[in-house]
């Protein structure tokens, strides 16, 4: 796999939320605000960076039967580090994002990159890999938390979309919301993905059709 | 027991992993230690700047603290240039909020009433419980009262405070609390402010040996 082809597959194709359903857990927690979202997700990527960093770096040196700890002990104490720099320099997102943080040790879609392929493959892919995955899933925090900070306050990154006048729709920012939201999100992506390869199969087929064409009219 | 190879290699690479961790973490403590506590004393410093009188001290080097272990309670004093205690506040814990605690900061006067509070933590629901930090008007109410001037409930359990339109446990914790942060003041009013006058007494006769 080339570097472009591992970026579509972590950002897109593999995408943790919209096709592997991974990591719900900070999905439906901190998505009440598109800005949330963000650093929920800044913050795992940086995580998942430096955990496929060191896993790609030691590969081959750890013996099989305790890769599982050896990774998990990588990955908590990254965590770690991005929680005391947030609460350092980020103090106020810190506070709101706080349980979460210490959290990213459990999300299973990094541990399942250092397994998967961080394990398998050299630093540099390993990098890209953390790069498409993390923002794939950025993107699909600030996605469900735009779509719920719009329905729910009627704003976007806090500034006001809809007026003054727009009755906040609380069920959006409740729990429920989260699971609404996301639900119309996946069936939106479902549908682009289907157009998509619908359009590949209709090229292929357009193309067949045209070699295949002379011989019909003849046989007519 | 005799360890194989293979047994032997785990061990090492766990600790190796292990100890690698145990650099990366104290190196980012060494470097977050004081930017953490900067940062929290920033916070705290602009809340008190919200439930404080006006003053020409620094609160949070005057402070004081009553009690020990878990039942401390640090309070901050706010004096005019005069030295005259103008107000002082600390922060209460409302442990009956909607979703865990609610920590407030409670300013009050020596007059006993309330001068401003803020909630400095909570988990409240947002859009429902979380106006006792978005809604203004409602933390207004507590201006100026002390314990006889108003009912310290909220409308629904016969007091005089809002509740909120889908919400009532988190303002009813809040009252609750500031209520006992009153209750709390009225008791230990001579302590407090003996506490207060001597530490400033130390205060000066440090200065004088200086």
């Amino acid at each position: 796999m080339n570097k472009s082809e591992i970026f579509a597959d972590g950002f897109w194709h593999n995408n943790t939320i919209f096709a592997q359903l991974l990591g719900m857990c900070p999905l439906l927690g901190v998505t009440t605000s598109a800005e949330n979202g963000f650093w929920m997700g800044a913050a795992t990527l940086l995580v998942l960076a430096g955990s496929n960093l060191v896993v790609s770096m030691v590969r081959g040196l750890i013996p099989k039967n305790v890769r599982i700890p050896a990774y998990i002990t990588i990955i908590a104490a990254f965590v770690t580090v991005v929680g005391m720099a947030m609460n350092a320099w980020m103090h106020e997102m810190y506070l709101i994002l706080g349980l979460f943080i210490p959290l990213i040790v459990v999300n299973c879609a990094i541990l399942g990159r250092a397994e998967a392929f961080a394990s398998k493959n050299s630093v540099s892919d390993a990098l890209m890999d953390a790069l498409a995955v993390g923002l794939g899933f950025t993107f699909a925090l600030v996605l469900l938390g735009g779509v719920r900070e719009l329905f729910g306050q009627g704003e976007l990154f806090g500034f006001n979309v809809f007026g003054e006048s727009y009755p906040d729709v609380l069920m959006f920012i409740l729990p429920p919301g989260a699971f609404i939201a996301l639900g119309f999100i996946l069936a939106a992506i479902n549908l682009i993905n289907r157009s998509f390869a619908r359009r590949a199969e209709a090229r292929v087929l357009a193309q067949s059709t045209a070699e295949a064409a002379p011989a019909t009219v003849e046989a007519q | 027991m005799k360890l194989d190879k293979d047994q032997i290699r785990m061990v090492i690479a766990l600790f190796v992993v292990a100890s690698i961790a145990a650099v990366l973490l104290a190196t980012t403590d060494i470097i977050t230690r004081e930017p953490i506590a900067a940062a929290q004393k920033a916070a705290l410093h602009q809340a008190l700047q919200q439930v404080l009188p006006e003053h020409s001290n620094d609160p949070q080097n005057d402070k004081i603290t009553l009690g020990q272990d878990d039942a401390a309670v640090v309070i901050y004093p706010a004096k005019d240039a005069a030295g005259h205690i103008a107000g002082m506040a600390w922060e209460v814990v409302a442990p009956d909020g909607y979703s865990g605690s609610v920590r407030i900061l409670v300013g009050v006067r020596p007059d006993d009433s309330v001068f401003a509070i803020r909630v400095t933590q909570h988990q409240e629901t947002p859009g429902l419980g979380d106006g006792i930090v978005k809604n203004d008007g409602w933390l207004a109410d507590f201006v100026g009262q002390n314990l006889s001037s108003k009912q310290w409930k909220v409308k629904k359990d016969g007091g005089d405070f809002d509740q909120f339109t889908g919400a009532t446990i988190t303002p009813r914790a809040v009252v609750k609390a500031v209520k006992g942060a009153l209750e709390f003041f009225k008791q230990q009013k001579t302590v407090i402010f003996a506490r207060l006058t001597t530490a400033e007494a130390d205060h000066k006769t440090g200065g004088a040996h200086e």
